[in-house]
């Protein structure tokens, strides 16, 4: 036991490690003015390995890494209590540490990749890892369900974004962003790929009408959601668009749709936030909202949105990740994750009160944290796009104003509901980290400007200043975020005029919501699903005739359609054939035994002897190779089939269909024939002239090789044999697993 | 059981090994690869088995556990073979010592990637058939 938590500890510890290098490197290079590699890796398909750390990529690296670091932090000391409260061994959490840490790879990875192919991969293993993470607790039922919805919307989605990439690849003859920015002209074909794109992004970002899936996957461990549903994954759909801006922007009808989708993911989920008791669905509907404003930006477009969306990402990942923290703290000592049975909790834990007060108020835009400018660029951006997107932005921050105080107040003010426990410093320390990281940027912006402007100049595709500041004077960002703060407060106060909307807007949701058809369509693919196995358990496998009548009379009616003239062809026979004829003698005698034998032992002795037969024929031949093979492989399924059938109950009594046993002779026998007047119309035509056989052979000995079967399988089809070998592995351990319930041995 | 299978059975291991090896040694001039070393060891091995029951075969070979392992670190084995040329620019698959390079021989073994890489083939083979062989065998022996 001892040694397990050591072991499980010291994965926390290399996670954390890991993610401070990572910190500390994406920093340098950041600083260093970034680099980029270009190494094509199936040049005929015109896949290249083609990442850059360039702004973009600095900005969700550094954030990757950074709230990575500090999640990491929190996680060692999260995880062993959570697994302990389980009931679980502490050996679980290696497991968990390796997922995260695949999941920082897979997000640097797809910040800093500019090949589309590359941006669907990581996005897919982002997805992947999440599965893993979101299901953590897979005893849990609820969890299971939540992994796969996070995995289905997400993923699923995610096609439409290889479908995208696939139509501009058609079009335009490149995978590359960078190319495809230059090369891309407006048009239908354009216009539908970076809207196939823009909704794998917008499922990824948790957007309406595909943001079902948040608030389900709250049911990870508070580590997971204060990454993944903070500054990672949910990260990575708006990164997409950042980093494709330049082709979205082609179409005016994309971002169009970009802003109102952003505007309708910000009311919905404002308003549901207000609406929720658990701690961590107020958050999770939060993100929904907040990430709707950056879908916004987007859609507004510009140089002014562009640094916005850059700086909002920032802002909001630093002050999610240390909320979604406090809040795992919180239920963590008291054991309560609603709302309504907390508050007064100021007393008891001071410094996670102040720092989480702090991202609190970094959310909500108040002066001194790095939240105002986020706002302030915000607004900039809206009133220059128009007054109703104006209008919308300061409701948009009004929402915000009234959901995240509701949260802060209830958790550490008012009665005293619950004596919290002990917890660690462990649990607070990150939390206090990051609430300093918001203050001094409310104070020292420059840095976090500078990060922004760069990821801004990608998304822009020409140079951005992002140049946020205070401002003592009444330009309309001030007057829009004083009025934003009041119309929170009133919103705040007056639980009377919000409770009845509120309520009204979730029971909606619940009854008429995506996720009610979500439900819907899964049961209907598992009922399909369900169709399909009993045809094919029921119909198909036990009665192989099915498949073979219909492909012998294909066939046969392929060979009515074609001419037959010199097909058949009887060669000579010679006296040096006989050792041949003799094993096909014996081949074909032990074929007509298998079916007229009864029991089980005897039909596969004659099939093996079938199968040596053959496999001496061969060697006779002159294939040593294919008859080594054949030999071996038979032995095996002998082998195989003697252990298994010895081991079955005795047969008691005949098991005879005489209708059914006419139909499958029949059915062999079409087969059959027509099987053989295939080979023997091929054998008949032998191929005259160069092809890649003779060049095979031709070129054996130059790769230092004799048997050419050895050189083809080593040296010219390599790659084909390691693909083999692998699903040969994955294959394996898939039977393994299915038998052993998810163990290898 | 037959006496005759019970006693040569477990006895086979031996000379399938020194099959297999000698296939995988010989193996560039002559018949025989990575493959057919691999079912040739696994099949001896699954004679084991089947005279043995599996607890047997597995406590009185307790390698035989391992067997995952194997399987896996041939995949790896394989794949580092097949690909580190790509760390030097070259083409996945490019073996060593090139067409018209001389080989350098120990014995009959030739030191070549490509003899590598059929190691890798020979211990995913191995590795996988014993995997099912042991899996096969608890199943059977489960319902006995």
């Amino acid at each position: 036991m001892s040694q397990a938590k050591a072991r499980s500890s010291l994965a926390a510890g290399s996670a954390v490690a890991l993610a401070a290098v990572a910190l500390v490197a994406s920093l340098g290079l950041w600083l260093a003015g970034g680099f980029a590699i270009d190494i094509p890796w199936a040049p005929t398909l015109g896949l290249r390995l083609d990442l850059a750390f360039d702004g973009l990529g600095a900005l969700y690296a550094v954030l990757a890494t950074g709230i990575g670091l500090a999640v990491f932090v929190y996680g060692a000391g999260y995880l062993p209590l959570h697994l302990q409260h389980a009931g679980r061994p502490a050996s679980d959490g290696r497991r968990f540490w390796a997922w995260m840490a695949l999941f920082m790879g897979a997000m640097v990875g797809l910040a800093c990749a500019r090949d589309l192919i590359l941006m669907f991969l990581f996005f897919d293993l982002t997805a992947v890892a999440s599965y893993f993470l979101i299901g953590f607790d897979r005893e849990r039922r609820e969890a299971r369900g939540a992994a796969l919805m996070a995995f289905l919307v997400t993923g699923v989605s995610a096609v439409a974004m290889l479908m995208g990439a696939v139509l501009l690849y058609a079009e335009y003859g490149t995978f590359s962003v960078a190319l495809l920015s230059e090369l891309a002209v407006p048009g239908t074909l354009t216009t539908v790929a970076t809207a196939l794109i823009a909704v794998a992004a917008v499922a990824k970002s948790a957007q309406v009408p595909l943001h079902f899936w948040l608030p389900r996957a709250m049911e990870a461990p508070t580590p997971v959601s204060a990454y993944l549903h903070s500054a990672a994954m949910v990260a990575a759909g708006v990164l997409v668009l950042g980093r494709l801006h330049p082709l979205l922007a082609l179409d005016r009808v994309v971002l169009d749709g970009l802003l109102v989708i952003g505007f309708a993911s910000i009311v919905v989920g404002g308003l549901l936030a207000l609406a929720q008791d658990r701690l961590k669905q107020i958050l999770a509907y939060s993100t929904i909202s907040q990430y709707g404003y950056v879908l916004v930006l987007y859609g507004i477009g510009g140089e002014l949105a562009a640094g916005a969306a850059a700086l909002y990402v920032i802002a909001h990942g630093i002050a999610k990740s240390a909320l979604f923290m406090t809040a795992g703290t919180v239920i963590m000592a008291t054991g309560e994750d609603r709302l309504s049975h907390l508050g007064g909790l100021g007393r008891a834990l001071p410094a996670l009160a102040l720092a989480s007060g702090l991202a609190a108020a970094t959310l909500a835009a108040l002066p001194l944290t790095i939240g105002f400018f986020k706002d302030e660029l915000f607004f900039a951006a809206a009133v220059e796009r128009g007054p109703f997107v104006g209008g919308m932005a300061v409701v948009a921050a009004a929402l915000t104003v009234a959901y995240i105080w509701r949260f802060w107040l209830g958790l550490f003010t008012g009665q005293r509901r619950v004596v919290p426990a002990a917890i660690p410093t462990l649990l607070v320390a990150p939390v206090v980290v990051l609430a300093v990281v918001a203050v001094v940027g409310g104070v020292l912006v420059e840095p976090f400007a500078r990060l922004a402007a760069g990821a801004a100049s990608v998304t822009h595709g020409t140079a951005v200043l992002v140049t946020p500041a205070y401002h003592l004077d009444a330009r309309p960002e001030n007057l829009m975020a004083i009025a934003a703060w009041l119309l929170g407060g009133l919103l705040l106060v007056a639980p009377a005029v919000r409770e009845p909307i509120v309520r009204g807007l979730a029971r909606l949701g619940e009854a008429i919501g995506p996720r009610h058809w979500y439900g819907r369509l899964l049961q209907g693919v598992s009922r399909l699903s369900d169709r399909l196995h009993a045809a094919e358990v029921r119909d198909l496998r036990s009665s192989i005739a099915a498949v073979l009548l219909p492909t012998g009379v294909l066939v046969a009616l392929g060979f009515l359609a074609t001419p037959t003239e010199g097909s058949y062809i009887v060669g000579d026979v010679t006296a040096g054939d006989l050792p041949l004829m003799v094993l096909l003698a014996l081949a074909v005698a032990a074929a007509i035994t298998v079916p007229r034998d009864v029991g089980r032992l005897r039909p596969v002795l004659a099939l093996s002897v079938l199968g040596f037969a053959l496999g001496a024929a061969y060697a006779v031949m002159g294939a040593p190779d294919v008859a080594l093979v054949a030999v071996v492989v038979d032995a095996v399924f002998t082998l195989v089939f003697v252990g298994v059938f010895s081991r079955l109950p005795p047969v008691t009594g005949t098991i005879r269909q005489p209708r059914r046993r006419a139909r499958t002779i029949g059915a062999g026998v079409i087969a059959g024939v027509s099987a053989f007047a295939v080979i023997w119309a091929s054998l008949s035509r032998t191929p005259i002239g160069p092809s890649d056989a003779t060049e095979q052979v031709r070129l054996t000995p130059s790769a230092h090789g004799r048997d050419v079967v050895t050189v083809i399988l080593a040296d010219f089809r390599g790659l084909d044999t390691m693909v083999e070998i692998t699903v040969l592995f994955v294959a394996v351990i898939g039977i393994a697993s299915l038998l052993r319930r998810g163990r290898s041995w | 059981m037959n006496d005759i299978f019970a006693i040569v059975a477990p006895r086979l291991l031996g000379p399938a090994l020194m099959l297999g090896i000698a296939i995988i040694v010989r193996s560039y001039g002559n018949v025989g690869d990575g493959f057919s070393a691999g079912v040739i060891v696994a099949t001896a091995i699954a004679l084991r088995y089947v005279s043995l029951g599996w607890r047997l075969a597995e406590r009185s070979l307790p390698i035989l556990r391992r067997a995952p392992l194997v399987a896996g670190g041939g995949l790896l084995f394989a794949l580092g073979t097949g690909f580190a040329g790509l760390l030097v620019g070259d083409p996945p698959f490019t073996h060593h010592p090139r067409a018209g390079e001389g080989v350098i021989h120990i014995g009959t073994l030739e030191l070549m990637s490509a003899v590598a890489f059929d190691i890798g083939v020979f211990l995913v083979v191995t590795g996988s058939l014993v995997v099912m062989v042991h899996h096969l065998a608890r199943l059977v022996e489960g319902h006995r």
